[in-house]
């Protein structure tokens, strides 16, 4: 059992597993979940902070959606170890992880601000030279293969993280602009 | 649709290639995948290329493969289509000049099998499909046949650093400068080498966690066991990056107990967790957190292997200067 208080069948409802299984089929298998605690017992976030899988599972089997605006999510290491230790087959609780994310962007909860900054200089490099850091190893791609992945990443999050990028870069372009105009008009 | 799995299958080549195993990679195209932190580590591409041209291997890199992705995928800034186009590209150009792609980071090894496995749900691959008609539109047509479309039946097998040094080991070993004796060594697998299930059919989930320990004792070490063997290093998909105050104690406890069993150094078979275990700034921070400086140096298995080949220290630890001890332990393996 779980640790949750659970008063009566009704307190179960399966809508909020049933669109999260609508976007990936195998999340489906978590209604196998038996709450051994096996996934949390060897967690490394569980180990640092209130990242409780089995908890997170709970919530979701219940249809309780306010796991999207809980932080705790974005505390998983995707480290693949909860799968690895689960007793069931195919219970798959990274991708769940990755589905609640989404899930809670699209709801406009999302992470941190601050967490999300941290990609921005990180974007930028993968959609201007295609790799993670300045100055890779190999040198840059060719301009050719930067167009593709400028093309397949479309609509995606990390073009608005880059495009934020740009407009702040302007912003404070903009702004050291005006101030030097208000200092040499005193001058 | 059909989709394999492009994990190289290892127990096929142990039987085929009994007493040789090194046979089965003789006149085969080895490609480097190329893992965005061996910017800091060059000594783990060093490493292995020279490890295969000592071999008579034929060894290349390919100029058109960008970065795996996968720090972007775990971060939601990228669907689960996008990533698997992004690994498609890849993947297609690299079949193109290679028949077994090396891979020296636990993570894009992850994100290699990852994005194959994601094309087995049907409208991720239909999506898929669709973002590279797109590009084919509009890059203007393809340069060679197939060029964007999702890799069929490829000739392409990927095979991680650490099971093709393994699997090799009686003829790395011929290879070899020095030894490891008088040296306790802990091993560090990294999560997404132990826990990887994509390719559970051969032989790297569950059975067979010990190689790092294998070639530690082939060498001449003693390898040494502790409590945090198999915890992760702290990087938790940029955890380190996004909290460090809460990933650093995951790094902290994993290097305290390799410290307490006084081992020599930490062997590790990926870049990413190198990094994090071995980053001069983390240290610190780890000192500032928990009042305590650890020094335990880190390598990668395949600058270890340089370094017992007898290459030059620049060439193997290049760019290390300021890790823990780094030139301490160069000195006493390639001591005369």
């Amino acid at each position: 059992m779980t640790n949750v208080n659970i008063e009566s069948d009704e307190e179960w409802s399966y809508d909020f597993l049933e669109s999260l299984v609508e976007d990936i089929e195998e999340n489906r298998n978590i209604m196998q979940c038996i709450s051994c605690g096996k996934c949390v017992g060897e967690c490394p976030a569980a180990k640092i902070s209130n990242f409780n899988i089995r908890k997170i599972i709970s919530k979701v089997l219940r249809g309780d959606r306010s796991v999207l605006k809980d932080s705790d999510i974005w505390y998983c290491y995707l480290c693949e170890r909860c799968k690895r230790v689960c007793p069931k087959e195919g219970i798959n609780i990274p991708l769940l992880i990755i589905n609640l994310r989404n899930e809670s962007f699209k709801k406009g909860y999302g992470p941190k601000y601050n967490d999300l900054t941290k990609y921005v200089d990180m974007a930028s490099r993968f959609l201007t030279n295609g790799t993670v850091l300045d100055d890779p190893l190999d040198g840059e791609l060719s301009e050719d293969r930067v167009k593709e992945l400028d093309k397949i990443c479309d609509f995606a999050r990390i073009k608005y993280v880059f495009k934020a990028r740009n407009a702040n870069q302007q912003k404070d372009s903009d702004k050291e602009e005006s101030q030097e105009k208000k200092e040499s008009e005193i001058l | 649709m059909k989709v394999n799995n492009l994990a190289i299958d290892i127990e096929k080549i142990k039987e085929e290639y009994p007493e040789n195993p090194l046979e089965f990679f003789k006149g085969k195209r080895l490609c480097l995948f190329k893992a965005c932190l061996e910017k800091y580590f060059p000594g783990v591409r060093f490493g292995i290329k020279n490890l295969c041209e000592a071999l008579d291997l034929k060894v290349n890199i390919c100029e058109k493969q960008s970065c795996c992705s996968g720090t972007f995928f775990q971060r939601n800034l990228i669907t689960r289509a996008q990533f698997a186009a992004i690994n498609e590209r890849n993947l297609n150009e690299i079949n193109r000049q290679g028949d077994i792609l090396l891979v020296s980071c636990n993570g894009c090894y992850n994100s290699l099998l990852r994005g194959r496995d994601f094309l087995k749900t049907p409208e991720v691959y239909k999506k898929t499909q669709e973002i590279l008609k797109g590009v084919k539109e509009e890059m203007g047509g393809e340069k060679y046949p197939g060029q964007y479309e999702i890799l069929d039946n490829p000739n392409l097998r990927v095979m991680h650093d650490l099971d093709f040094i393994y699997l090799i080991r009686e003829s790395v070993i011929n290879t070899l400068k020095y030894d490891l004796k008088g040296l306790k060594i802990a091993s560090h697998y990294g999560c997404h080498y132990l826990n990887l299930d994509r390719d559970r059919d051969t032989e790297t989930y569950l059975r067979d966690k010990r190689k790092l320990e294998d070639l530690i004792e082939l060498f001449g070490g003693e390898p040494v066991d502790y409590s945090e063997r198999e915890a992760c290093c702290g990087w938790g998909a940029s955890q380190i990056v996004l909290h460090p105050g809460d990933a650093l104690k995951t790094t902290y406890s994993k290097l305290k107990s390799a410290e307490n069993v006084e081992a020599s150094f930490l062997l590790m078979p990926c870049p990413t967790c190198l990094y994090t275990l071995s980053k001069p700034e983390f240290r610190d921070q780890i000192e500032g957190l928990f009042e305590e400086r650890l020094d335990i140096p880190t390598i990668h298995l395949n600058e270890l292997i340089a370094i017992l080949r007898g290459c030059e220290e620049e060439k193997c630890i290049a760019l290390r200067r300021h890790s823990p001890r780094i030139h301490e332990i160069y000195e006493t393996i390639t001591k005369e």
